[in-house]
């Protein structure tokens, strides 16, 4: 495993896109979006600094974004408060979703694509149908009493976190909702691979490991400083490590067991690191601090 | 939408549907075409453009070319050897259908005057404006520019002028012989004959002697007539239309059936003359002497005599009407009022002022009387500057200023909010409005004058609000004219009306306040304010377990959720099936995109609302008038008695008589039954009380003065709806304040009116009548003493009524009555016992008392039986709230064990 720690910056990209709030790898890892401020999407093969499309329809910047399944279509949200599904291929905005109150701050597609998550300022997540042509969400859920910062979608289960110190747990399959008071306000929660635990960045500049059937703390993760922002996390594709980015600029690497730092990748300096994304099977890693996007890896052997 | 429509909405389209329109698509740029419409076609509906030929012609007759029966094309070649041939040379024609060739086609083929020589310019497209009149302007209709042709350009040319012939310039011997010529019918006379009439007429003629020449006579074309209908030749028949060129009225055709198939006749203008005949005379005029001539002589003198007879004072083509025109009427012009003095326009100085005719008009809305200078002034608004006009027209202003003032003194329908604007013209040092700024300030502009009616009064109330220390010396000043209690009156009505004579914007002002931080709505990423404190939902053991770090069973919480069956179906998981735990609204989510759902609470909540009240009725004024509304005496007692009846929560106050009486009117006292006390009530309050230290005779002009400031506020300030809610959210809130007063006064917020809507079925006395054995252990004391000291007479008067009536009534009601449960008969005992104490204590009036009375002497869950002493007619009337108070106990119980 210690082989694999050292990682270095492949590419970086430079989106000229002001600031990017959002990168996401694709389903495969192939492609990655960058969402910025300049109320444009960005869609980019970040091995090959490639930018393959941009789109544009959005009032207002651009805060998260999911592809879908089969990579064909994208799904946005916006501070516009609106929901947009695109077409890869053309660029063009397929359908606009209105129901939200307030900025969408997060979106998720579920397994199929066929239904997109957004959760949002107005406290509320919205399901959205994204294949028939129904405008309203198919469901709302109003338990939240603080903004929506995250929404995580598995097969059965939906997973949000909230300013107002929960994170609540949706399973379809039982129909109940799990939710945890956790005391700090909860500014992005994930998902191990294995489903078995969450894990969630604390606004205390912790991160926080969460067994998911009983709710309890398993581990802490500190060392990074959050400060105001929303970080992210995430978890290499191996669930053997615990990824978050810091307001110093760095990028730290947990071990999940021990909880110990085992890397700091610096992305830049004193420039907080929000928004990450892992490859869902490789060990890449792509990380966002202002207009730029790095992509961290393992420089092949050949070189 | 129901869930029906929902369904139909989720299903899958596969294929290319036609979209249908909707406004959050993003509409494409190319509307969607059927290929039907992609397609031209000639006309037998055959394609025209195709294939090798896409952009074309239509290849051949029925588009055969290429086929065996069709045209072949064939390349064109040209060698040495074999040089292509002329006759191979194509054109475009060989192409071309006949459609091509016709009137539409690309080439289309018929004789037409070139529009050189057409006589009509170059046609151009009409374009007719949108005016009042539309279509075609008359004055291009009736002058149209003559565009000559060819042929009259070249005539014109050889020197013909309008009006002559064509041919050689003839002498007019020679233009007179060939118009003899032409008037000749039959067989032409020998030329021997001919000689003598010209020879005659050269004496006549001799002007014309000499050899001048004269252009031909112009030939007037003789235009045949295609012939239309089946008459006769020559024979017209009678002009449908009437002499006015319209169609007149009878439309009869000119044949006419005079009996059934039988007959028919013809109406119509006779035969006329023959083909090249002069018109005929009247054939059907009858003969007689007058047509003969009598005498030889030149007939032509005659004629022209007749003619001078007819043209009389007429010009001529016109004939003299044989009635005279009827004369138009005219009317005088309708008689002025006697006292009409005609005012020149000049005299109102702006639009806005008013007339002097508002004043004389009946009195309305109360809003509708204030100018807009007196509504600006109540929204704080700056008045546009006066024009310099004004200050330059003293004489009128001071002649219309006391015309004014007399007229307002003796209507009283003058607004005193704002003084009038002659008076501010005279003072122009005052400022007329009130800033803003200032309004939060002791210094009050005199816009509001509470005080009008009494000068003097007003004079003092203004140094009072300009400084206050001035007034105490004034008032030692005025100590012969006012006595000391009068005084101290008038600085407590002072107080009173500085606080509540602010203007609009200064009493508004108190309940807004600055955002304290700036609007950060248009940046969605500003930082949030840390939510950690308010725990969400979180409970203060999940808190502290938090706190340590003990996550886990404390910190969960498990909850109930349905998800929607679609969304179950989009992710595959098989949906819920008869656990439906949580009830489904309303079928779909009810998203309301307004932010105003996301809103917990409300500033209109009950407490606010509360608190707001109680430092509102924390003013001196309110007390005062508390007491005063709620110490009426006897006389007005019977009346209140019936409102009191209604009053809920009626305190033990109400009913302690105080000496100090005031008298108000009965119209008065009514109004307020109905009302809640507002800020329009206290007005109304003041003005009886400053018609009470007055003591003069001008109170009725006062009150209706009042009135007109009540109606300007409750335009302003009051709408029933808000009146109402605050009422409801009220009553219960307000019930344990007002236990706390020391000096109770009645619960001026209370909406006496008979309960409505959710509340027309409560019974509140029984409610209250519940909660009062725990409050009012401590006040027992008083409402004792309470009892004794009621007027007397009343008293005797009601339990007389009660024990004539009433006695007789429960021993039927017990027979009769028997409804629910069976009372156990230890039970009963002591409810005879008590119903006798009852009907000593048993007072209509105030039903609740007694009822706390035997509430505390009987166990609380009994209650439903007293209901069985109470006569026959309470029973009636609470026969509908029996079950609700049954219930009501049921559940208090429920909730008590």
């Amino acid at each position: 495993m210690n082989d694999k720690i050292d990682l270095s910056t492949i590419e970086t990209l430079s989106c000229k896109q002001q600031v990017v709030r959002a990168v996401r790898f694709n389903i495969d890892g192939a492609y990655c979006l960058t969402c910025g401020a300049d109320k444009k999407i960005k869609l980019w093969n970040p091995y090959s600094k490639l930018l393959l499309k941009t789109y544009g329809g959005h009032a207002n910047e651009v805060l998260d974004a999911a592809g879908s399944c089969d990579s064909s279509h994208i799904i946005s949200g916006s501070a516009d408060k609106s929901v947009i599904l695109w077409d890869v291929t053309t660029g063009q905005p397929l359908r606009r979703y209105r129901g939200h109150a307030s900025s969408v701050t997060c979106i998720k597609y579920n397994e199929e694509s066929t239904m997109a998550v957004s959760g949002s300022i107005d406290n509320t997540v919205c399901f959205w149908d994204v294949i028939s042509r129904r405008q309203e969400p198919v469901q709302v859920l109003k338990d939240a009493k603080d903004t929506i910062t995250s929404v995580q979608v598995t097969d059965h289960e939906v997973l949000t976190s909230s300013v107002d110190c929960h994170t609540r747990l949706y399973d379809l399959r039982v129909g109940k909702m799990l939710s945890d008071y956790i005391g700090h306000v909860v500014t992005f929660a994930s998902l191990t691979h294995d489903g078995q635990c969450y894990i969630l960045s604390c606004a205390d500049s912790t991160i926080k490991l969460f067994d998911k059937d009983s709710g309890e703390l398993l581990n802490t993760f500190s060392g990074h400083d959050s400060k105001d922002y929303m970080l992210e996390n995430a978890v290499n594709e191996k669930d053997s490590h615990i990824i978050s980015g810091s307001a110093s600029g760095e990028v730290f690497y947990w071990d999940l067991v021990s909880s110990t730092c085992t890397q700091k990748l610096v992305h830049s300096n004193k420039k907080p690191v929000v928004s990450l994304s892992h490859h869902p099977t490789d060990n890449y890693l792509l990380t966002a601090c202002e207009d730029e996007v790095k992509l961290w890896g393992v420089p092949k052997m050949e070189e | 939408m129901s869930d029906s429509d929902s369904d139909d909405e989720n299903f899958i389209l596969y294929g290319t549907p036609l979209d249908p329109f909707e406004e959050d698509e993003v509409p494409s740029k190319r509307k969607f075409q059927q290929p039907a419409d992609q397609y031209a076609v000639d006309d037998h509906g055959r394609r025209r453009f195709h294939g090798a030929f896409t952009g074309g012609f239509s290849a051949g007759f029925g588009n055969t070319v290429g086929t065996p029966e069709g045209w072949t094309p064939s390349s064109f070649r040209s060698s040495r050897l074999e040089k292509a041939q002329a006759s191979q040379k194509q054109k475009p024609e060989d192409f071309m259908d006949e459609e091509d060739r016709s009137e539409f086609g690309i080439a289309p083929r018929h004789m037409q005057t070139n529009h050189e020589f057409s006589g009509r310019k170059r046609p151009r497209a009409p374009r007719f404006h949108d005016g009042p009149i539309p279509g075609e302007p008359v004055l291009e209709q009736l002058v149209r520019a003559v565009h000559e042709t060819a042929a009259v350009k070249m005539l014109r040319r050889m020197g013909w002028k309008e009006g002559q012939g064509v041919g050689d310039r003839v002498t007019h011997r020679e233009k007179k012989k060939s118009k003899e010529q032409h008037k000749v019918y039959g067989c032409y006379m020998p030329p021997e004959m001919r000689q003598e009439p010209t020879q005659s007429s050269d004496s006549s003629d001799s002007e014309f002697e000499y050899e001048t020449l004269f252009a031909p006579d112009d030939y007037e074309p003789y235009i045949l007539q295609k012939k239309s209908d089946r008459f006769g030749l020559g024979y017209k028949g009678l002009s449908r239309h009437s002499v006015l060129g319209n169609l007149g009225g009878d439309e009869r055709s000119h044949l006419v059936m005079k009996e059934k198939g039988k007959k028919v006749s013809i109406r119509g203008q006779a035969f006329g003359v023959g083909a090249f005949e002069a018109d005929d005379e009247d054939i059907y005029a009858t003969q007689d002497m007058s047509h003969y001539d009598f005498a030889l002589g030149n007939p032509a003198e005659a004629k022209t005599s007749k003619k001078n007879v007819k043209a009389i004072n007429v010009i001529e083509g016109f004939v003299k009407a044989t009635q005279p025109m009827p004369s138009v009427p005219a009317y005088a012009p309708p008689a002025l009022p006697r006292d009409y003095t005609p005012l020149a326009a000049g005299t109102r100085r702006s639009r806005f002022e008013p007339t002097a005719a508002v004043l004389h008009r009946d009195q309305g809305l109360g809003r509708h009387e204030l100018t807009a200078e007196a509504r600006g002034a109540l929204l704080g608004e700056v008045p546009v500057p006066k024009t310099p006009i004004d200050t330059h027209d003293p004489p009128q202003t001071t002649s219309q200023t006391p015309r004014q003032t007399e007229m307002s003194k003796f209507l009283q329908k003058n607004i005193n909010f704002i003084s009038p604007n002659t008076e501010t013209v005279q003072a122009k040092s005052t400022p007329d409005f009130i800033s803003i700024k200032d309004s939060g300030k002791e210094q009050v502009a005199p816009i509001f004058k509470p005080f009008a009616g009494d000068p003097l009064k007003q004079s003092r109330y203004e140094m009072y609000l300009r400084d206050k220390d001035s007034v105490m010396l004034e008032r030692e000043r005025d100590a012969d004219r006012l006595s000391e209690w009068e005084r101290n009156r008038e600085m407590v009505e002072f107080e009173q009306a500085a606080i509540l004579y602010r203007p609009l914007s200064g009493a508004m002002g108190d309940r807004f306040t600055h955002a304290s931080e700036p609007d950060d709505a248009l940046n969605p990423l500003c930082a949030v304010a840390k939510s950690s404190i308010n725990y969400g939902l979180a409970t203060p053991e999940q808190v502290e377990a938090a706190k340590i770090g003990a996550y886990g069973l404390i910190t969960r919480k498990e909850s109930a959720w349905r998800p929607e069956a679609l969304v179950c179906k989009r992710f595959n998981v098989p949906e819920l099936g008869g656990a439906r735990v949580e009830p489904k609204k309303d079928g779909k989510p009810n998203v309301s995109y307004s932010i105003f759902s996301y809103l917990e609470s409300s500033v209109h909540d009950k407490e606010s609302f509360t608190k707001e009240q109680s430092k509102f009725g924390g003013s001196k004024s309110l007390n005062f008038e508390n007491k005063k509304d709620t110490s009426l005496p006897s006389k007005e007692k019977h009346n209140e008695v019936i409102n009191i009846e209604k009053d809920k929560v009626s305190d033990i106050s109400i009913d302690k008589p105080t000496t100090s009486q005031v008298i108000v009117s009965n119209t008065n006292s009514s109004q307020e039954g109905n009302k809640r006390m507002t800020v329009v009530d206290l007005f109304l309050k003041e003005s009886e009380k400053d018609l009470q230290t007055k003591q003069q005779g001008a109170e009725v002009t006062e009150t209706i003065e009042k009135f007109d400031k009540i109606d300007l506020y409750k335009a302003i300030f009051l709408s029933d709806s808000e009146n109402e809610d605050i009422n409801d959210d009220d009553t219960t809130a307000k019930d344990k304040d007002d236990n706390d007063f020391i000096v109770k006064p009645k619960n001026i917020e209370r909406n006496t009116s008979p309960p409505r809507g959710i509340f027309a079925n409560i019974d509140f006395d029984e409610i209250n009548a519940w909660r009062r054995p725990e409050n009012e252990s401590g006040d027992n004391k008083t409402v004792e003493n309470n009892i004794q000291t009621k007027p007397e007479e009343t008293k005797e008067k009601t339990i007389d009524s009660i024990n004539d009536g009433g006695k007789e009534m429960t021993g039927e009601v017990e027979q009769e009555e028997t409804y629910g449960p069976k009372i156990p008969e230890n039970l009963k005992k002591r409810l005879e016992s008590a119903a006798i104490i009852e009907i000593d204590n048993f007072k209509p009036i105030f039903t609740k008392k007694n009822k706390s009375d035997d509430d505390n002497s009987l166990s609380s869950s009994d209650s439903w039986v007293e209901i069985k002493t109470k006569s026959k007619k309470d029973k009636k009337k609470k026969s509908k709230k029996h079950k609700s108070k049954h219930k009501k106990s049921k559940s208090k119980h429920k909730k008590k064990f």
